[in-house]
């Protein structure tokens, strides 16, 4: 399997430098789809500009990257292209180690389930073999890599690639079943913004499955093995927020990057919903909705969280979806990560119900962003509401894709355990439906 | 200063001209006054006689004209500029006109007028700058050395409430009515449609009418100006402050600009000084400097410098604590098999 990966490795290289040494790099560096006020390279740039004149890069309303990103970049800004496509490609080999590892814990699961007739007499259709699942790694990665949303993401150097792949290596760590490092990742990952936080609950439900620990709310082991997650996570948090003090020798950071997350003062548009909103509100009811939006992003944490507790990989895909399409400042690159979970799930394709149309909206809103921005920035013949329905219409093809491969993986996993004919009390032909 | 503005405030535009006209009349140029207004009557459009404004009625006397100098006109008529006025805390940018350019032997005569209150006169209907504010601006004067004596004229409802908190020397002050009474306005006239004049101002200009720059008129005269029986209101005065005996002060000390001239019938020669005068300046040497630009490099060179070296650098704790953690997290990770092979 390893060189069919770096067959694609290369390929995608290729087309990120091709692309790099055209005249595309610039025009697409400036696009608001994929370079928000968070991760636009543009700030990086003027950050550490600043940081060289002697004046700390927080003191604007510009630089709203940590202090281990300002690092990393003061050594590597003159090759930042490599750094990106470096980045890129080390995300994409992560994804591939952690779904390679992952079939094989969902394949010995399967096996143990058949074993212990857990499963219906009828369902042999519905079970995944070796040879389907052989090229879902291969798959993953080649989603993720030529994907033209990572392309034109790495292309305009956004962070987000930085990010996608701490969040990649913090999955990969999970998979693998390495409490520690999974910790690590996922502090960095919080760090950098910080919304990977519920990605909490989906990694404690897969270690504590690992351990073979039952998940009761009075189970002691249950709560010490949380424990011990939820210590080691935070106190890497704590340690990782501590040394970035020691950068500047300032606490400067925290409201320039976490109160800028949270509170949401640059309303540059992008593909997120926050920018139209809050530009059109009052400042008295601000706060509240700042709050409301806010709490959006945390609050199927727990739902899920109980729904979900058999399948955390699942939890973890969805959760990614969530945070990639509720966050202050979305961006493309944001959306390519957990679209580049999609072929681990394509045994769900014949659940699916309204995957044309949905993929079909995707790509029209995809061609169609660029388009109303022209009109509405460079003609003046639309206005912002042009824009922003397409972002609307964005989000809810998101929103619909995520709902529907849940509704079809609940759906397998019910036929599973049920049949795949399953009738009512009258003999009729039943249907599942998702309430 | 004028401190109305608006169609229905034409009286105090027409007060604050008329005023002008008469010091003007008597000898002091327009350097030497500050006339603040809002200067929206003459070509408001409600008026019918549009470039004019008129202070009495039937339309005698048109107090405005193209040798009206406005210093602070409309917006600028606050009481920020006001006090920055009075005080000389002027932006450096403030052309001379705008400044009040006096020293510790000026006589100034301030003539406010407007609506006012017990203890505030309203500025253009949005602020007010109270008798405590304008005492405090007078004693800044009077440590500045700002003025010799000062004359402070209000024609507003409630004026003497103005001047009870004065606390500087050598200032008088003459107000048109009480606190707790109104000032009123004089005739309307039917043409224009408004008020064109208040009482007050109408006797004491009435009174500068028969002045003229030679007359001993004195202040005890000025006091008596307009008495109830015309004025309907008191006017008051206050002359505590002021070190010598009003019946002593001419009226032309502060509403004329009168010199005291000496005729002398000696003759002096002028022959010597104009040769010192001459003589000074071919001997001088102007040390010229050599000019400093032709001394800079050359453009090629400027542009092909290196850039800065960078500056910043991340501090060694940092670097050493991040590497640290990577190394300890590498360690826990893989276990301390591995350590040996790195030593």
């Amino acid at each position: 399997m390893a060189a069919p990966l770096v067959l694609v490795v290369l390929a995608a290289v290729t087309v990120r430098a091709a692309l790099y040494r055209s005249s595309l790099a610039v025009f697409i560096a400036e696009r608001v789809e994929v370079a928000s006020p968070l991760n636009a390279w543009k700030r990086v740039v003027e950050g550490l500009a600043l940081l060289d004149l002697g004046v700390s890069p927080y003191s604007g309303a510009i630089f709203h990257e940590t202090p281990l990103i300002i690092y990393l970049f003061h050594f590597l800004i003159d090759y930042a292209e490599l750094v990106f496509m470096i980045t890129d490609v080390l995300t994409a080999v992560a994804l591939y180690l952690a779904i390679q590892d992952f079939n094989k814990v969902v394949f010995k699961k399967q096996k143990l389930l058949i074993e212990l007739d857990k499963y219906a007499p009828d369902v042999a259709e519905l079970i995944q073999t070796p040879m389907e699942m052989h090229y879902i790694p291969l798959k993953v990665a080649l989603f993720y890599l030529l994907n033209p949303y990572t392309v034109m993401s790495c292309v305009a150097k956004s962070t987000c690639a930085i990010n996608n792949s701490v969040i990649a290596f913090f999955i990969l760590a999970t998979i693998k079943g390495s409490a520690f490092l999974s910790a690590v990742f996922l502090a960095l990952a919080t760090y950098q913004s910080l919304y990977p936080l519920t990605l909490f609950a989906p990694a404690l439900l897969y270690l504590l499955q690992r351990q073979f620990i039952p998940i009761k709310l009075k189970s002691k082991s249950f709560w010490l093995y949380t424990m011990q997650y939820a210590s080691l996570y935070l106190c890497s948090l704590v340690v990782i927020i501590c040394l970035s003090f020691f950068l500047l020798n300032s606490w400067d950071f925290i409201p320039s990057v976490y109160g800028f997350i949270l509170s949401v003062p640059d309303l540059t548009p992008n593909i997120g919903l926050f920018w139209y909103f809050f530009a059109e509100m009052f400042e008295h009811f601000s706060l509240f909705f700042v709050c409301v939006f806010q709490i959006n992003v945390f609050f199927y944490t727990i739902p899920l969280a109980i729904k979900l507790k058999e399948h955390p990989v699942f939890f973890m895909f969805v959760q990614l979806a969530i945070i990639s399409i509720f966050k202050s400042y979305p961006t493309l690159g944001d959306v390519a990560l957990y679209m580049a979970f999609l072929p681990v799930w394509s045994h769900l394709y014949r659940f699916l119900r309204n995957i044309f149309i949905l993929s079909c909206v995707l790509i029209f809103c995809s061609f169609l962003f660029p388009v109303l921005w022209h009109l509405w920035i460079y003609a003046g013949s639309a206005n912002s509401n042009f824009y922003y329905a397409i972002t609307l219409t964005f989000n809810i093809g998101q929103i619909l894709l995520i709902s529907d491969y849940f509704y079809a993986f609940l759906r397998r996993d019910y036929y599973l355990t049920h049949g795949l004919h399953l009738t009512r009390q009258d003999g009729t032909e039943a249907m599942l439906v998702l309430k | 200063v004028c401190t109305s503005r608006f169609w229905f405030n034409y009286r105090h535009v027409a007060n604050t001209l008329s005023v002008y006209r008469s010091v003007k009349r008597l000898g002091i140029p327009d350097s030497h006054i500050v006339l603040m207004l809002a200067d929206d009557m003459a070509c408001n459009p409600r008026n019918p006689k549009p470039a004019t404004v008129f202070s009495h009625k039937n339309m005698d006397l048109n107090v405005y004209g193209d040798d009206v100098e406005v210093d602070y006109r409309s917006y600028e008529v606050t009481v920020e500029n006001f006090l920055r006025v009075l005080t000389g805390r002027i932006p450096p940018s403030t052309p001379r006109s705008k400044r009040l350019l006096s020293d510790d032997r000026s006589n100034i005569l301030i003539y406010m007028t407007g609506h006012g209150g017990n203890g505030f006169l309203k500025f253009q209907d949005s602020e007010e700058i109270t008798n405590v504010e304008l005492a405090d601006a007078f004693e800044q004067m009077w440590q500045k050395r700002r003025y010799n004596e000062l004359l402070f004229i209000i024609d507003t409802c409630q004026g003497a409430s103005m001047y009870e908190r004065f606390y500087s020397p050598n200032i008088m002050a003459l107000a048109s009515s009480q606190v707790g009474e109104d000032s009123l306005s004089h005739q309307p006239d039917l043409g224009i449609g408004v008020h064109l004049m208040d009482r007050y101002t109408f006797y004491v200009l009435e009174f500068l009418e028969e002045i003229h720059p030679a007359s001993q008129t004195n202040m005890n005269d000025l006091f008596q100006v307009c008495p109830k029986s015309l004025c309907v209101s008191t006017p008051g005065h206050r002359t505590d402050l002021f070190q010598r005996d009003p019946q002593k002060v001419l009226i032309t000390d502060f509403f004329g600009s009168v010199r005291k001239v000496e005729i002398t019938t000696e003759t002096l020669s002028l022959d010597r000084d104009v040769a010192g005068f001459e003589s000074k300046f071919p001997e001088e040497e102007l040390a010229t400097e050599p000019l400093k630009y032709a001394e800079q490099l050359p453009v090629a060179q400027i542009i092909h410098q290196k850039p800065k070296q960078k500056d910043w650098h991340p501090p060694g704790g940092f670097i050493l604590g991040l590497w640290a953690l990577i190394i300890m997290v590498f360690f826990k990770t893989y276990g301390i098999k591995h350590m040996k092979h790195v030593f």
